[in-house]
């Protein structure tokens, strides 16, 4: 996220400076129109000025020469008064004047054309009157200037209008000017107005979003923070960072935690930590953190720590580099506490020796037993046998039938213990796997039972089976147990069919395999004719000893299921039985691919 | 049988296992000579004498205190001088793998040692049979492997 | 001076025929009166030789008319057997008949007579013997051997053999096949 925000910062900065530039520039244009219009009004104003002050001089002319008549036709100095103030006002105007056209050349050319118009004008009418004289308006020299008085009024008259009319054409070009400036001006300002207040849109949402997107950033480093608190008390670890250019370290408040201290109780460093490392240790973490500084990197190391308490317990540390977008170098590092990992583990690992020892131990006994047992009640057989042989003679009747009564107990008592020792034989720890073909089991099965096989007339029938990894002779006796099954529980109306078939299966797939671990498996299956069983008993027959029939009906000890099942068990497979009494029965098995 | 007598040797640990088998050995009508010995380092010693008298058939039990069956038999495998030696294991009941394994390692004939006295006597005929008839029809003695 | 003796004919004759045999390096065996076992074959050449050394002694050998014949059938039955040329389908009886001009019943009690065993049995033996050889020296399948040697099934073939040796066909060639990587083992 905080690289998504850095590369528009870029487009964002641009962006930024353009439009600022674009502001600027029509802010100036904007300015300078505004002087403009200012500069054109103050202007306008200028021109009425001017051009009142130019009808004042006129109007004041006007009123002087008024004056003059009126003092000229009644000798009433009342009448000189306009006169004088008519030129003082002139005089005013004319300094005003000057002030308001200073900068306007040709205005103030005409000003002193017109000034010594005006002066010539006064010229006359000084001249003027000195020259009259009440009732004398005949004199030609009164008449002359009076006349030319005249003459110059009227050119003054020309003249000022002359100005007065420049100056309208003047006043009207600037007026068209401020005209103009004034519809442009107000545009230009909006302008840079709207300009401004999409820019600041713009850079308002652009804010608003990256802020949002930081603020969602740090709500869930904050999360992630805590959570990462949290998991670390739970699982008991603390992670350290190592800054690498200025060789400071930061450690998580867990980590001291984990040393039995207070969070954040001592300046974070190798010497502090290393005072907590047990002394056999020392050497080894030492050099571990010297590699750590030479390589910023700390593979995954075991050593022990003693709290202040005594307390030892086992720590498992690791460390990477971690570069973030600044190029600011830093080892991050986990530090997990795992003396109860490792306890477990010596518990596990004892109480997995007690089981093998127990194992062994009882399969030793199991076979000791049987094995042992045998010899004793061989003699017992045999001397038993001798003493029918040679004295059977001087035996009562009694004795006789004691002897054959010994004979059978004998008997059965060697039947249980031959199957006890096959039982205990099928034990799995000292056989090995081998990859083996099925078919060629099947086949020596088949040999070894090939005289019952011909004297009951069977019909076995086959399917390919696979070649897999498994204890041969273990498997061949599952075939040869559950053949002679068959062919022992046969019907008496019918010749025993045995048929077996093979197929891979999913153990999804199987309603029977619900426990299984892998997914699949070989599924062979032995179907007989034979009298069958009551279903209900179909995980009984498997149990050691357990027998659907009594001895005198079908010899047997129930033993030969019991093998079969710690053989299927012996390759973690599973083994089913299903009857049909007086129909016949299936035995399927499962071993699994490995 | 037409034979001078047929010479046997057996080596067995268990006193009662040695009245059985010359006993039995006694109430055949085969001409035989009987020898005991009680471990397997008594029987090889006689074995490595001079004027030893080999054996047509040579009886081991399996287990024996001091030196076992199997390493008298491997013993007698490596020398020559035994060929014509017939070897019989005589033992209680062993499994599958363990018989096949001494078949492997040369032993001929497999017995297990019976329940009862008259098949005692008729497996010990059946061995001497079937071993004088490999004798004379000139069989191939390496294939001679008989399992009672 | 005169001296009693007493004699033992029997004792006599043995220590004769033992002494002239070990002479000629010939293992033997005496099996009873009148009859010795060698335990090699003789040429004739040496057999002369012999025969004429114990003439010295009045002993003679009398060619045992039974025993020759005997060794004839068995001879005829190794033929048939391992002959793999000879119609097997001819049954023995006949075939033995035919072959030494005999009623197959006189041969039957003569065999049984010297052999102590029956002719059958024999048959029987000798057909697993080559069996054994087909398996280990052509490795043949069971259902080839089986049609050689004309059994009607493999199971027959099986069966009989178990009966004769006590173990399954499969097993023998097992344990023919870890023997031999046992002596390469130790050779090596």
């Amino acid at each position: 996220m905080p690289g998504r925000i850095l590369k528009k910062s870029w487009l964002i900065k641009s962006i930024f400076f353009i439009s600022a530039f674009i502001i600027l520039l029509i802010g100036g244009i904007t300015y300078r129109s505004i002087n403009n219009l200012s500069q054109s009004s103050a202007l306008l104003t200028q021109t009425y000025k001017l051009n009142v002050e130019l009808e004042k001089i006129f109007i004041d002319l006007k009123d002087a020469e008024t004056g003059q008549q009126g003092f000229i036709i009644t000798n009433d100095p009342i009448y000189l008064r306009p006169y004088n103030v008519g030129r003082e006002n002139i005089n005013a105007s004319f300094a005003a004047l000057k002030e308001l056209g200073s900068d306007n050349i040709p205005l103030q050319n005409d000003l002193k054309d017109l000034n010594s118009l005006i002066d010539t004008r006064m010229e006359y009418f000084e001249r003027a009157f000195r020259y009259s004289s009440v009732g004398n308006y005949y004199d030609e020299n009164f008449t002359v200037n009076f006349n030319k008085g005249k003459e110059t009024m009227d050119t003054i008259d020309v003249k000022i209008h002359g100005m007065i009319d420049s100056q309208n054409e003047l006043l009207q070009k600037r007026q068209q000017a401020y005209e103009s400036n004034l519809k442009v001006t107000p545009m230009f300002l909006y302008m840079v107005l709207l300009l401004s207040l999409l820019l600041m849109f713009i850079a308002y949402t652009k804010i608003i979003r990256d802020l949002k997107k930081i603020k969602a950033v740090n709500e869930q480093l904050e999360i992630f923070k805590e959570s990462t608190n949290q998991s670390q008390v739970i699982s008991q670890h603390g992670n350290w960072i190592l800054n690498v250019d200025e060789k400071t370290f930061e450690y998580s408040d867990n980590l001291y935690r984990l040393l039995g201290e207070e969070p954040q109780s001592f300046t974070a460093s190798t010497t502090n930590f290393s005072n907590y490392v047990h002394p056999e240790d020392q050497e080894k973490f030492k050099k571990e953190m010297e590699r750590l500084f030479k390589y910023n990197d700390l593979p995954f190391i075991y050593f022990r720590i003693v709290q202040k308490n005594g307390m030892v317990r086992h720590f498992k540390a690791f460390g990477k580099e971690y570069n973030n977008s600044e190029g600011k170098r830093k080892v991050l590092g986990t530090i997990s506490d795992i003396t109860g990992e490792i306890e477990h583990f010596k518990i596990l690992e004892e109480r997995n020796l007690e089981l093998e020892r127990n194992n062994r131990e009882l399969s030793a006994f199991n076979y000791v037993a049987s094995h042992d047992l045998q010899e004793p009640l061989r003699k017992i057989q045999t001397f038993l046998s001798r003493l029918e042989d040679k004295e059977s003679a001087n035996l009562s009747e009694v004795g006789l039938l004691y002897m054959t009564r010994i004979k059978n107990a004998a008997s059965r008592m060697r039947m249980l213990i031959d199957d006890l020792l096959q039982f205990s034989r099928t034990n799995k720890a000292d056989k090995s796997f081998e990859l083996a073909d099925m078919n060629v089991l099947l086949e020596n099965a088949q040999q070894d039972l090939a005289e019952i096989i011909t004297e009951e007339n069977a019909i076995i029938t086959a399917g390919k089976l696979p070649t897999i990894k498994l204890i041969p002779f273990q498997i061949q006796q599952l075939f040869s147990n559950l053949i002679n099954n068959s062919l022992k529980y046969k019907s008496k109306n019918r010749n025993p069919e045995i048929q077996i078939t093979y197929s891979k299966v999913k153990a999804s797939e199987e309603p029977e395999l619900v426990n299984a671990h892998k997914s699949y498996y070989h599924k062979i299956t032995i179907k007989d004719n034979g009298i069958g069983f009551n279903n209900e008993y179909a995980e009984n027959i498997f149990v050691l000893f357990n027998r659907l029939h009594n001895k005198d009906e079908y010899s047997g000890t129930g033993i030969g299921l019991s093998i079969c099942k710690k053989i299927v068990e012996n390759h973690q497979g599973f083994i089913f039985g299903s009857g049909t009494p007086d129909k016949g029965a299936v035995f399927t098995f499962f071993l699994p691919l490995s | 049988m037409q034979e001078d007598y047929i010479n046997i040797i057996l080596a067995d640990d268990d006193a009662d296992d040695r009245m059985f088998f010359t006993d039995a050995f006694e109430e055949l009508k085969i001409t035989t000579k009987v020898k005991t010995f009680n471990d397997g380092v008594e029987l090889m010693d006689y074995l490595h004498t001079d004027d030893a008298v080999f054996p047509n058939v040579l009886f081991l039990d399996l287990n024996m205190p001091r030196k076992s069956g199997l390493e008298c038999l491997t013993e007698i495998k490596q020398s020559d001088k035994f060929n014509d030696m017939a070897i019989a294991i005589y033992s209680t009941s062993a499994s599958e793998e363990d018989i096949e394994k001494t078949f492997v390692m040369g032993a001929n004939i497999y017995i297990k040692k019976p329940n009862d006295f008259k098949t005692l006597k008729k497996v010990l005929q059946e061995v001497i049979t079937i071993n004088w008839q490999y004798h004379t029809n000139g069989l191939n003695k390496d294939n001679f492997l008989l399992r009672l | 001076m005169k001296l009693h003796l007493k004699f033992d004919f029997n004792a006599l004759c043995r220590k004769v025929l033992d002494d002239k045999l070990k002479e000629h390096g010939i293992k033997h065996k005496i099996l009873g009166f009148g009859e010795i076992e060698l335990l090699e074959k003789l040429s004739d050449e040496r057999l002369e030789k012999l025969s004429n050394e114990l003439n010295e002694y009045c002993i003679e050998i009398v060619e045992n008319q039974k025993s020759i014949l005997v060794q004839k059938i068995k001879d005829a039955i190794t033929n048939m057997v391992f002959n793999s040329d000879t119609n097997v389908n001819l049954k023995a009886s006949a075939y033995l008949a035919d072959t030494l001009g005999h009623s197959y019943g006189y041969l039957s009690n003569l065999f049984s007579e010297v052999t102590y065993t029956s002719i059958e049995n024999f048959i029987i033996i000798q057909k697993i013997e080559y069996t054994k050889q087909l398996i280990i020296n052509e490795n043949l399948s069971l259902t080839e051997i089986a049609f050689k040697l004309n059994y009607s099934s493999v199971a027959h073939l099986s069966t009989q053999f178990k009966n004769t040796t006590g173990i399954t066909p499969s097993s023998f060639q097992r344990i023919i096949t870890k023997r031999r990587e046992l002596i390469q083992n130790q050779t090596n």
